[in-house]
Protein backbone atom coordinates (compact mmCIF):
# COMPACT_ATOMS: atom_id res chain seq x y z
CA UNK A 1 0.00 0.00 0.00
CA UNK A 2 1.32 3.28 -0.68
CA UNK A 3 1.46 6.21 1.41
CA UNK A 4 -2.29 8.03 1.71
CA UNK A 5 -2.32 11.60 2.79
CA UNK A 6 -5.91 11.73 4.22
CA UNK A 7 -8.23 13.14 1.51
CA UNK A 8 -5.33 13.83 -0.94
CA UNK A 9 -6.16 13.18 -4.37
CA UNK A 10 -2.50 12.78 -6.47
CA UNK A 11 -2.61 14.60 -9.48
CA UNK A 12 0.11 16.84 -12.03
CA UNK A 13 -2.11 19.72 -12.36
CA UNK A 14 -1.16 23.59 -11.42
CA UNK A 15 -3.39 23.69 -8.71
CA UNK A 16 -1.61 20.79 -7.29
CA UNK A 17 1.62 22.52 -7.42
CA UNK A 18 1.00 25.48 -5.62
CA UNK A 19 2.04 26.39 -2.25
CA UNK A 20 -0.49 25.19 0.49
CA UNK A 21 -0.75 28.67 1.67
CA UNK A 22 -1.76 29.93 -1.00
CA UNK A 23 -4.88 27.19 -1.64
CA UNK A 24 -5.53 27.52 1.61
CA UNK A 25 -5.77 31.84 1.63
CA UNK A 26 -7.54 31.85 -1.30
CA UNK A 27 -10.35 28.77 -0.06
CA UNK A 28 -10.25 30.92 3.09
CA UNK A 29 -11.13 34.15 0.73
CA UNK A 30 -13.82 32.26 -1.00
CA UNK A 31 -15.21 31.26 2.29
CA UNK A 32 -15.11 34.85 3.70
CA UNK A 33 -16.74 36.51 0.57
CA UNK A 34 -19.40 33.65 0.77
CA UNK A 35 -20.43 34.31 3.93
CA UNK A 36 -20.10 38.35 4.72
CA UNK A 37 -21.51 39.69 1.34
CA UNK A 38 -25.52 40.11 1.13
CA UNK A 39 -27.69 38.51 -0.76
CA UNK A 40 -29.40 35.14 -1.07
CA UNK A 41 -27.31 34.09 -4.18
CA UNK A 42 -23.22 35.51 -3.16
CA UNK A 43 -21.92 32.02 -1.57
CA UNK A 44 -23.35 30.30 -4.59
CA UNK A 45 -21.98 33.15 -7.02
CA UNK A 46 -18.64 32.31 -5.04
CA UNK A 47 -19.14 28.93 -5.70
CA UNK A 48 -19.91 29.16 -9.38
CA UNK A 49 -16.76 31.42 -10.04
CA UNK A 50 -14.68 30.96 -7.10
CA UNK A 51 -14.48 26.88 -6.29
CA UNK A 52 -15.91 25.32 -9.37
CA UNK A 53 -13.20 26.28 -11.85
CA UNK A 54 -10.07 25.35 -9.75
CA UNK A 55 -11.79 21.86 -8.86
CA UNK A 56 -12.32 21.65 -12.47
CA UNK A 57 -8.77 22.46 -12.99
CA UNK A 58 -7.46 20.60 -10.10
CA UNK A 59 -9.46 17.18 -11.71
CA UNK A 60 -10.95 16.55 -8.70
CA UNK A 61 -14.11 18.34 -9.58
CA UNK A 62 -16.41 15.00 -8.87
CA UNK A 63 -14.83 14.18 -6.03
CA UNK A 64 -15.73 17.46 -4.29
CA UNK A 65 -19.61 17.17 -5.74
CA UNK A 66 -19.86 13.77 -4.73
CA UNK A 67 -18.82 14.27 -1.12
CA UNK A 68 -20.32 18.02 -0.70
CA UNK A 69 -23.73 16.56 -1.75
CA UNK A 70 -23.15 13.64 0.65
CA UNK A 71 -22.15 15.87 3.67
CA UNK A 72 -24.45 18.87 3.03
CA UNK A 73 -28.20 17.21 2.32
CA UNK A 74 -28.60 16.56 5.70
CA UNK A 75 -27.98 20.71 6.77
CA UNK A 76 -29.96 21.46 3.82
CA UNK A 77 -33.16 19.26 4.36
CA UNK A 78 -33.11 20.29 8.35
CA UNK A 79 -32.98 24.11 7.38
CA UNK A 80 -35.78 24.25 4.97
CA UNK A 81 -37.84 22.44 7.06
CA UNK A 82 -37.46 24.30 10.38
CA UNK A 83 -36.84 27.95 8.07
CA UNK A 84 -39.03 26.95 5.83
CA UNK A 85 -42.20 25.97 8.06
CA UNK A 86 -41.15 27.64 11.15
CA UNK A 87 -40.17 31.13 10.29
CA UNK A 88 -42.21 34.03 12.57
CA UNK A 89 -44.64 35.94 10.56
CA UNK A 90 -43.31 36.76 7.05
CA UNK A 91 -44.93 36.20 3.92
CA UNK A 92 -46.86 32.65 3.44
CA UNK A 93 -46.56 31.66 0.25
CA UNK A 94 -48.55 27.79 0.50
CA UNK A 95 -50.64 25.97 3.81
CA UNK A 96 -49.08 22.30 4.17
CA UNK A 97 -52.37 21.44 6.43
CA UNK A 98 -51.25 23.19 9.86
CA UNK A 99 -48.13 24.15 8.71
CA UNK A 100 -47.37 27.38 6.35
CA UNK A 101 -44.20 27.64 3.91
CA UNK A 102 -42.78 31.05 4.45
CA UNK A 103 -40.93 32.99 1.60
CA UNK A 104 -38.30 34.64 4.32
CA UNK A 105 -37.85 31.59 5.72
CA UNK A 106 -37.11 29.83 2.62
CA UNK A 107 -34.60 32.69 1.60
CA UNK A 108 -32.55 32.31 4.76
CA UNK A 109 -32.84 28.36 4.27
CA UNK A 110 -31.62 29.11 0.29
CA UNK A 111 -28.57 31.28 1.94
CA UNK A 112 -27.81 28.59 4.93
CA UNK A 113 -27.48 25.71 2.58
CA UNK A 114 -25.74 28.41 -0.05
CA UNK A 115 -23.06 29.22 3.29
CA UNK A 116 -22.83 25.19 3.95
CA UNK A 117 -21.93 24.10 0.78
CA UNK A 118 -19.33 26.71 -0.04
CA UNK A 119 -17.79 25.62 3.41
CA UNK A 120 -17.76 22.20 2.61
CA UNK A 121 -16.63 22.39 -1.03
CA UNK A 122 -13.79 24.66 0.05
CA UNK A 123 -12.72 22.31 2.55
CA UNK A 124 -12.94 19.34 0.13
CA UNK A 125 -11.23 21.32 -2.23
CA UNK A 126 -8.03 22.31 -0.48
CA UNK A 127 -7.83 18.44 1.20
CA UNK A 128 -8.05 16.61 -2.28
CA UNK A 129 -5.75 19.38 -3.71
CA UNK A 130 -3.32 19.36 -0.93
CA UNK A 131 -1.34 16.98 1.25
CA UNK A 132 -2.58 17.56 4.69
CA UNK A 133 1.14 17.35 5.68
CA UNK A 134 2.58 20.01 3.30
CA UNK A 135 0.04 22.22 4.69
CA UNK A 136 0.84 21.58 8.30
CA UNK A 137 4.66 22.17 7.45
CA UNK A 138 3.83 25.43 5.42
CA UNK A 139 1.30 26.84 8.68
CA UNK A 140 4.46 25.23 11.21
CA UNK A 141 6.85 27.69 9.15
CA UNK A 142 4.16 30.49 10.03
CA UNK A 143 4.55 29.79 13.35
CA UNK A 144 1.54 27.13 14.23
CA UNK A 145 3.13 25.03 17.49
CA UNK A 146 4.53 21.66 16.22
CA UNK A 147 2.36 19.79 19.03
CA UNK A 148 -0.72 21.10 17.46
CA UNK A 149 0.52 20.49 14.03
CA UNK A 150 1.42 16.69 14.93
CA UNK A 151 -2.28 16.56 16.38
CA UNK A 152 -3.97 17.01 13.42
CA UNK A 153 -1.56 15.06 11.70
CA UNK A 154 -1.64 11.92 13.76
CA UNK A 155 -4.97 11.97 14.48
CA UNK A 156 -6.00 12.28 10.56
CA UNK A 157 -3.92 8.78 10.02
CA UNK A 158 -5.13 7.49 13.83
CA UNK A 159 -8.59 7.34 13.35
CA UNK A 160 -8.84 5.02 10.23
CA UNK A 161 -6.63 2.54 12.98
CA UNK A 162 -8.96 3.16 15.57
CA UNK A 163 -11.67 1.89 13.23
CA UNK A 164 -9.90 -0.93 12.42
CA UNK A 165 -8.73 -1.88 15.97
CA UNK A 166 -12.77 -1.40 17.29
CA UNK A 167 -13.20 -4.06 14.62
CA UNK A 168 -10.76 -6.54 15.28
CA UNK A 169 -12.03 -6.24 18.97
CA UNK A 170 -15.78 -6.68 18.11
CA UNK A 171 -14.89 -9.69 15.71
CA UNK A 172 -12.98 -11.28 18.76
CA UNK A 173 -16.53 -10.73 21.03
CA UNK A 174 -18.60 -11.93 18.32
CA UNK A 175 -16.21 -15.16 17.82
CA UNK A 176 -16.99 -15.74 21.53
CA UNK A 177 -21.04 -15.45 20.95
CA UNK A 178 -21.85 -12.14 21.60
CA UNK A 179 -24.92 -10.67 19.80
CA UNK A 180 -23.92 -7.44 18.23
CA UNK A 181 -26.67 -7.03 15.28
CA UNK A 182 -30.18 -7.26 16.16
CA UNK A 183 -32.61 -4.63 17.69
CA UNK A 184 -31.48 -1.12 19.14
CA UNK A 185 -30.97 -2.73 22.47
CA UNK A 186 -29.13 -5.64 21.36
CA UNK A 187 -26.60 -3.28 19.69
CA UNK A 188 -26.21 -0.80 22.50
CA UNK A 189 -25.68 -3.73 24.98
CA UNK A 190 -23.04 -4.94 22.59
CA UNK A 191 -21.31 -1.82 22.81
CA UNK A 192 -19.80 -2.06 26.62
CA UNK A 193 -17.94 -5.28 25.83
CA UNK A 194 -16.23 -2.91 22.90
CA UNK A 195 -15.63 0.06 24.69
CA UNK A 196 -13.51 -0.83 27.81
CA UNK A 197 -11.11 -3.14 25.78
CA UNK A 198 -10.62 -0.30 22.83
CA UNK A 199 -10.29 2.69 25.71
CA UNK A 200 -7.89 1.14 27.87
CA UNK A 201 -5.88 -0.35 24.90
CA UNK A 202 -5.78 3.12 23.50
CA UNK A 203 -4.23 4.08 26.62
CA UNK A 204 -1.81 1.93 26.97
CA UNK A 205 -1.51 2.94 23.13
CA UNK A 206 -0.80 6.87 24.03
CA UNK A 207 1.17 6.28 27.10
CA UNK A 208 3.79 4.39 24.42
CA UNK A 209 3.59 6.29 21.67
CA UNK A 210 4.25 9.43 23.94
CA UNK A 211 7.64 7.58 25.06
CA UNK A 212 8.27 6.97 21.06
CA UNK A 213 7.97 10.71 20.32
CA UNK A 214 10.21 11.47 23.30
CA UNK A 215 12.72 9.41 22.10
CA UNK A 216 12.73 11.35 18.87
CA UNK A 217 13.46 13.95 20.41
CA UNK A 218 9.67 15.88 19.62
CA UNK A 219 9.91 17.51 23.36
CA UNK A 220 13.07 19.43 22.02
CA UNK A 221 12.94 22.82 21.82
CA UNK A 222 15.38 24.96 19.58
CA UNK A 223 15.02 25.29 15.36
CA UNK A 224 13.90 22.08 13.82
CA UNK A 225 14.26 21.19 10.09
CA UNK A 226 12.13 19.40 7.17
CA UNK A 227 12.42 16.58 5.05
CA UNK A 228 9.80 17.81 2.86
CA UNK A 229 10.87 20.80 0.81
CA UNK A 230 7.93 23.59 0.42
CA UNK A 231 8.46 25.35 -3.08
CA UNK A 232 6.93 29.11 -3.35
CA UNK A 233 7.22 32.01 -5.68
CA UNK A 234 7.15 35.29 -5.74
CA UNK A 235 3.79 35.75 -7.98
CA UNK A 236 2.22 33.36 -5.28
CA UNK A 237 3.12 35.30 -2.61
CA UNK A 238 2.10 38.48 -4.34
CA UNK A 239 -1.17 36.52 -4.93
CA UNK A 240 -1.86 35.52 -1.26
CA UNK A 241 -1.41 39.64 -0.24
CA UNK A 242 -3.82 40.34 -2.87
CA UNK A 243 -6.11 37.99 -1.31
CA UNK A 244 -6.02 39.43 2.09
CA UNK A 245 -6.52 42.73 0.55
CA UNK A 246 -9.51 41.79 -1.19
CA UNK A 247 -10.58 40.07 2.24
CA UNK A 248 -10.09 43.10 4.20
CA UNK A 249 -12.13 44.86 1.56
CA UNK A 250 -14.61 43.13 1.66
CA UNK A 251 -14.77 43.11 5.45
CA UNK A 252 -14.23 46.61 5.29
CA UNK A 253 -17.25 47.15 2.94
CA UNK A 254 -19.53 44.56 5.12
CA UNK A 255 -19.13 47.04 8.09
CA UNK A 256 -19.28 49.88 6.15
CA UNK A 257 -23.09 48.43 5.01
CA UNK A 258 -23.88 48.15 8.21
CA UNK A 259 -23.15 51.10 9.60
CA UNK A 260 -23.97 53.27 7.07
CA UNK A 261 -27.83 53.49 7.67
CA UNK A 262 -27.38 53.96 11.29
CA UNK A 263 -25.29 56.91 10.42
CA UNK A 264 -27.94 58.14 8.11
CA UNK A 265 -30.80 57.41 10.56
CA UNK B 1 29.99 4.32 28.63
CA UNK B 2 27.22 3.21 31.04
CA UNK B 3 27.27 3.31 34.79
CA UNK B 4 24.49 2.66 37.17
CA UNK B 5 25.27 2.82 40.87
CA UNK B 6 23.24 1.19 43.86
CA UNK B 7 20.18 1.88 41.79
CA UNK B 8 17.09 1.31 43.65
CA UNK B 9 13.80 2.38 41.80
CA UNK B 10 10.04 2.28 42.86
CA UNK B 11 6.90 2.45 40.48
CA UNK B 12 4.68 5.44 41.83
CA UNK B 13 2.21 3.50 44.44
CA UNK B 14 4.60 0.72 44.62
CA UNK B 15 6.30 -0.74 47.60
CA UNK B 16 8.49 -3.22 45.86
CA UNK B 17 11.37 -2.15 44.24
CA UNK B 18 11.17 -2.87 40.65
CA UNK B 19 15.12 -2.58 40.68
CA UNK B 20 17.10 -2.90 43.90
CA UNK B 21 20.49 -1.96 44.87
CA UNK B 22 21.74 -2.56 41.07
CA UNK B 23 25.56 -1.63 40.37
CA UNK B 24 26.49 -2.06 36.79
CA UNK B 25 29.23 -1.04 34.04
CA UNK B 26 29.10 -1.39 30.14
CA UNK B 27 32.14 -0.38 28.34
CA UNK B 28 31.26 1.85 25.10
CA UNK B 29 31.27 -0.81 22.18
CA UNK B 30 29.29 -3.78 23.93
CA UNK B 31 26.64 -5.47 23.49
CA UNK B 32 24.96 -6.55 26.30
CA UNK B 33 22.26 -8.95 26.70
CA UNK B 34 19.30 -8.35 29.20
CA UNK B 35 17.82 -11.44 30.50
CA UNK B 36 15.09 -12.34 33.39
CA UNK B 37 11.53 -14.13 33.50
CA UNK B 38 9.16 -11.53 32.91
CA UNK B 39 8.65 -9.01 36.48
CA UNK B 40 12.27 -8.97 36.75
CA UNK B 41 12.84 -5.42 35.77
CA UNK B 42 14.24 -5.77 32.39
CA UNK B 43 12.23 -2.73 30.90
CA UNK B 44 12.32 -1.16 34.05
CA UNK B 45 16.17 -1.25 33.91
CA UNK B 46 15.97 -0.18 29.83
CA UNK B 47 13.71 2.75 30.79
CA UNK B 48 16.25 3.76 33.41
CA UNK B 49 18.76 3.79 31.17
CA UNK B 50 16.80 5.66 28.63
CA UNK B 51 15.82 8.10 31.05
CA UNK B 52 12.09 7.58 30.94
CA UNK B 53 12.38 6.19 34.57
CA UNK B 54 11.76 8.56 36.75
CA UNK B 55 10.80 11.05 34.00
CA UNK B 56 8.00 9.53 32.65
CA UNK B 57 7.28 7.23 34.88
CA UNK B 58 8.06 9.33 38.00
CA UNK B 59 8.12 7.43 41.37
CA UNK B 60 11.07 7.08 43.33
CA UNK B 61 15.12 6.57 42.09
CA UNK B 62 17.93 6.24 44.41
CA UNK B 63 21.44 5.81 42.86
CA UNK B 64 22.68 6.95 39.60
CA UNK B 65 21.97 5.93 36.37
CA UNK B 66 25.20 7.90 33.90
CA UNK B 67 24.56 7.23 30.14
CA UNK B 68 27.43 8.78 27.79
CA UNK B 69 28.51 10.62 30.41
CA UNK B 70 25.12 11.95 31.29
CA UNK B 71 23.52 11.89 34.68
CA UNK B 72 19.78 10.75 33.67
CA UNK B 73 17.89 12.05 36.58
CA UNK B 74 20.04 15.23 35.92
CA UNK B 75 18.75 15.75 32.41
CA UNK B 76 15.17 16.44 30.60
CA UNK B 77 14.63 13.43 28.35
CA UNK B 78 14.69 16.11 25.18
CA UNK B 79 18.45 16.13 26.51
CA UNK B 80 18.88 12.64 26.33
CA UNK B 81 16.98 12.17 23.09
CA UNK B 82 20.00 11.34 20.37
CA UNK B 83 22.35 10.11 23.15
CA UNK B 84 20.34 7.13 23.97
CA UNK B 85 17.96 5.37 21.77
CA UNK B 86 14.95 3.46 22.55
CA UNK B 87 13.18 0.54 20.76
CA UNK B 88 10.60 -1.93 22.86
CA UNK B 89 8.06 -3.67 22.33
CA UNK B 90 4.86 -2.90 20.26
CA UNK B 91 6.45 -2.02 16.76
CA UNK B 92 2.85 -0.56 15.65
CA UNK B 93 2.79 2.54 18.40
CA UNK B 94 6.35 3.30 17.46
CA UNK B 95 5.26 5.09 14.84
CA UNK B 96 4.83 8.39 15.21
CA UNK B 97 1.75 8.78 12.82
CA UNK B 98 2.66 11.75 11.38
CA UNK B 99 4.50 10.66 8.22
CA UNK B 100 3.09 9.35 5.52
CA UNK B 101 5.93 7.51 4.11
CA UNK B 102 8.65 5.40 5.51
CA UNK B 103 11.58 7.41 4.44
CA UNK B 104 9.57 10.58 6.00
CA UNK B 105 9.18 8.39 9.24
CA UNK B 106 12.36 8.13 9.73
CA UNK B 107 13.18 11.56 9.38
CA UNK B 108 11.02 12.49 11.81
CA UNK B 109 13.84 12.68 14.91
CA UNK B 110 16.43 14.46 12.13
CA UNK B 111 13.96 17.10 11.87
CA UNK B 112 13.11 17.29 15.71
CA UNK B 113 17.34 17.56 16.15
CA UNK B 114 17.58 20.25 13.34
CA UNK B 115 20.25 18.41 11.24
CA UNK B 116 20.44 20.09 7.56
CA UNK B 117 18.72 18.57 4.99
CA UNK B 118 21.77 18.23 3.14
CA UNK B 119 22.66 15.98 5.83
CA UNK B 120 19.74 14.18 6.65
CA UNK B 121 19.33 12.63 2.85
CA UNK B 122 22.05 10.64 2.91
CA UNK B 123 21.41 9.86 6.79
CA UNK B 124 18.10 7.57 6.18
CA UNK B 125 19.58 6.21 3.12
CA UNK B 126 22.44 4.51 5.02
CA UNK B 127 20.29 3.23 7.86
CA UNK B 128 17.28 2.23 5.21
CA UNK B 129 19.80 0.19 3.80
CA UNK B 130 21.11 -0.93 6.63
CA UNK B 131 17.74 -2.34 7.77
CA UNK B 132 16.97 -3.24 4.22
CA UNK B 133 13.82 -1.57 3.86
CA UNK B 134 15.29 0.66 0.94
CA UNK B 135 12.87 -0.21 -1.29
CA UNK B 136 9.43 0.18 0.77
CA UNK B 137 11.43 3.65 1.50
CA UNK B 138 7.31 5.39 -0.15
CA UNK B 139 5.30 3.23 1.34
CA UNK B 140 2.97 3.94 4.22
CA UNK B 141 4.71 3.23 7.82
CA UNK B 142 0.82 1.75 8.70
CA UNK B 143 1.22 -0.64 5.33
CA UNK B 144 4.49 -2.72 6.52
CA UNK B 145 4.39 -5.83 8.59
CA UNK B 146 5.37 -6.00 12.28
CA UNK B 147 8.96 -7.17 11.63
CA UNK B 148 9.52 -4.59 8.53
CA UNK B 149 7.66 -2.08 11.56
CA UNK B 150 10.20 -2.71 13.86
CA UNK B 151 13.34 -2.41 11.65
CA UNK B 152 11.56 0.83 10.72
CA UNK B 153 11.66 1.66 14.37
CA UNK B 154 15.56 0.46 15.46
CA UNK B 155 16.26 2.89 11.94
CA UNK B 156 14.09 5.79 12.73
CA UNK B 157 16.42 5.61 16.36
CA UNK B 158 19.75 4.72 14.74
CA UNK B 159 19.88 7.46 12.43
CA UNK B 160 19.82 9.85 15.45
CA UNK B 161 22.91 8.14 15.56
CA UNK B 162 22.67 7.43 19.69
CA UNK B 163 26.04 6.34 21.97
CA UNK B 164 23.68 4.19 23.18
CA UNK B 165 20.56 1.83 21.64
CA UNK B 166 18.71 -0.06 24.01
CA UNK B 167 15.98 -2.24 23.01
CA UNK B 168 13.82 -4.12 25.13
CA UNK B 169 12.57 -6.89 23.73
CA UNK B 170 11.88 -5.95 20.34
CA UNK B 171 10.86 -9.30 18.90
CA UNK B 172 8.29 -10.25 21.57
CA UNK B 173 5.26 -8.95 19.54
CA UNK B 174 6.51 -10.58 16.64
CA UNK B 175 5.88 -14.07 14.32
CA UNK B 176 9.00 -15.95 14.01
CA UNK B 177 9.48 -14.62 10.37
CA UNK B 178 9.28 -10.84 12.24
CA UNK B 179 11.53 -11.87 14.79
CA UNK B 180 14.28 -13.40 12.36
CA UNK B 181 14.34 -10.27 10.08
CA UNK B 182 14.75 -8.03 13.63
CA UNK B 183 17.27 -10.38 14.81
CA UNK B 184 19.53 -10.48 11.33
CA UNK B 185 19.58 -6.41 11.91
CA UNK B 186 20.51 -7.15 15.55
CA UNK B 187 23.43 -9.33 14.26
CA UNK B 188 24.58 -6.89 11.66
CA UNK B 189 24.60 -3.78 14.62
CA UNK B 190 26.97 -6.42 17.06
CA UNK B 191 29.40 -6.61 14.11
CA UNK B 192 29.79 -3.18 13.83
CA UNK B 193 31.18 -2.30 17.15
CA UNK B 194 29.61 1.61 16.25
CA UNK B 195 27.07 1.96 19.37
CA UNK B 196 27.02 0.52 22.89
CA UNK B 197 23.77 -1.92 22.81
CA UNK B 198 21.74 -3.30 26.12
CA UNK B 199 18.77 -5.62 24.48
CA UNK B 200 16.37 -7.09 27.05
CA UNK B 201 15.34 -10.57 25.56
CA UNK B 202 13.86 -13.96 26.58
CA UNK B 203 14.96 -15.27 23.51
CA UNK B 204 17.83 -17.35 24.57
CA UNK B 205 18.99 -18.87 21.60
CA UNK B 206 19.31 -15.70 19.72
CA UNK B 207 20.94 -13.93 22.18
CA UNK B 208 24.24 -16.42 22.44
CA UNK B 209 24.50 -16.03 19.12
CA UNK B 210 25.56 -12.16 19.18
CA UNK B 211 25.61 -10.83 22.63
CA UNK B 212 29.36 -9.84 24.29
CA UNK B 213 27.89 -10.22 27.66
CA UNK B 214 24.93 -11.70 29.61
CA UNK B 215 22.56 -9.55 32.80
CA UNK B 216 20.24 -11.88 34.37
CA UNK B 217 18.04 -10.41 36.46
CA UNK B 218 15.90 -11.71 39.04
CA UNK B 219 13.18 -9.54 41.43
CA UNK B 220 15.08 -6.64 40.01
CA UNK B 221 18.36 -7.66 41.27
CA UNK B 222 21.51 -8.78 39.25
CA UNK B 223 22.03 -12.30 39.74
CA UNK B 224 24.40 -13.02 36.64
CA UNK B 225 26.50 -11.21 34.78
CA UNK B 226 29.17 -12.85 32.23
CA UNK B 227 29.76 -14.24 28.73
CA UNK B 228 26.51 -15.71 27.27
CA UNK B 229 28.33 -19.00 27.41
CA UNK B 230 28.99 -18.76 30.88
CA UNK B 231 25.73 -17.25 32.07
CA UNK B 232 22.92 -19.35 29.73
CA UNK B 233 24.55 -22.80 30.95
CA UNK B 234 24.45 -22.01 34.04
CA UNK B 235 22.17 -24.39 36.17
CA UNK B 236 21.11 -21.55 38.26
CA UNK B 237 18.88 -20.42 35.39
CA UNK B 238 16.04 -22.10 35.71
CA UNK B 239 16.02 -21.02 39.83
CA UNK B 240 15.40 -17.64 37.96
CA UNK B 241 12.53 -18.79 35.85
CA UNK B 242 14.40 -19.25 32.72
CA UNK B 243 14.87 -21.97 30.31
CA UNK B 244 18.04 -22.86 28.89
CA UNK B 245 18.19 -23.37 25.36
CA UNK B 246 17.62 -26.47 23.52
CA UNK B 247 21.09 -27.41 23.41
CA UNK B 248 22.33 -27.07 26.70
CA UNK B 249 19.46 -29.08 27.73
CA UNK B 250 20.36 -31.96 25.26
CA UNK B 251 24.04 -31.02 26.40
CA UNK B 252 22.62 -31.68 29.87
CA UNK B 253 20.72 -35.45 29.20
CA UNK B 254 23.95 -36.74 27.10
CA UNK B 255 25.50 -36.02 30.74
CA UNK B 256 23.01 -37.39 32.67
CA UNK B 257 23.42 -40.56 30.35
CA UNK B 258 26.85 -40.39 31.21
CA UNK B 259 28.13 -38.73 27.93
CA UNK B 260 31.16 -36.17 27.78
CA UNK B 261 30.92 -35.73 31.59
CA UNK B 262 34.15 -34.11 31.70
CA UNK B 263 32.95 -31.04 29.81
CA UNK B 264 32.56 -28.36 32.21
CA UNK B 265 30.86 -25.58 29.59
CA UNK B 266 27.98 -26.67 27.85
CA UNK B 267 26.94 -25.70 24.58
CA UNK B 268 24.43 -22.56 24.28
CA UNK B 269 24.38 -22.43 20.31
CA UNK B 270 23.60 -24.36 17.47
CA UNK B 271 27.76 -24.16 16.56
CA UNK B 272 28.37 -24.94 19.55
CA UNK B 273 26.10 -27.82 19.95
CA UNK B 274 27.39 -29.22 17.09
CA UNK B 275 30.98 -29.09 18.67
CA UNK B 276 29.52 -30.72 21.48
CA UNK B 277 27.97 -33.66 20.18
CA UNK B 278 30.64 -34.08 17.49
Amino acid sequence: MSATYGLYVSKQTAIHRLHPLTKLTYVLTCLLIAWIVPGVWAPYIVLLVGIVPVALMAQVFPNVVQNTIKTTIPFAISLFIVQGLFWTGGTIIQQLGPFSLKEEGLLFAIRGTGRIIIAVSGFLLLSYATRSDELMLALSQKGLPSRISYVILSTLQIIPRFQHKANTILDAQRSRGLETEGSFLIRTRALLPLVFPLLLGSIVDIEERAIALEVRAFGRSGPKTSLLVLHDTNRQRLFRRLLILVSLGVIALRIYLWLAPRFAA
Amino acid sequence: MISLSDVTYHYPRSDSPALSNLSLEIPAGQFCAVIGANGSGKSTLCSALAGFVPHFYRGKLTGSVEVAGIDTAGSSLAELAGTVGLVFANPFNQITGARFTVREEVAFGLENLGVPLAEMEPRIDEVLAFVRLTDLADQSPYALSGGQQQRLAIASVLVMRPKILVLDEPTSQLDPIGSKEVFAVLRDLAATDEATVVLAEQKLEWVATFADRVLGLHKGKLVADGPPAEVLSSLTLTKYGLEPTRYTQAARAAQAAGWRTDETTLPVTLEQAVEFFR
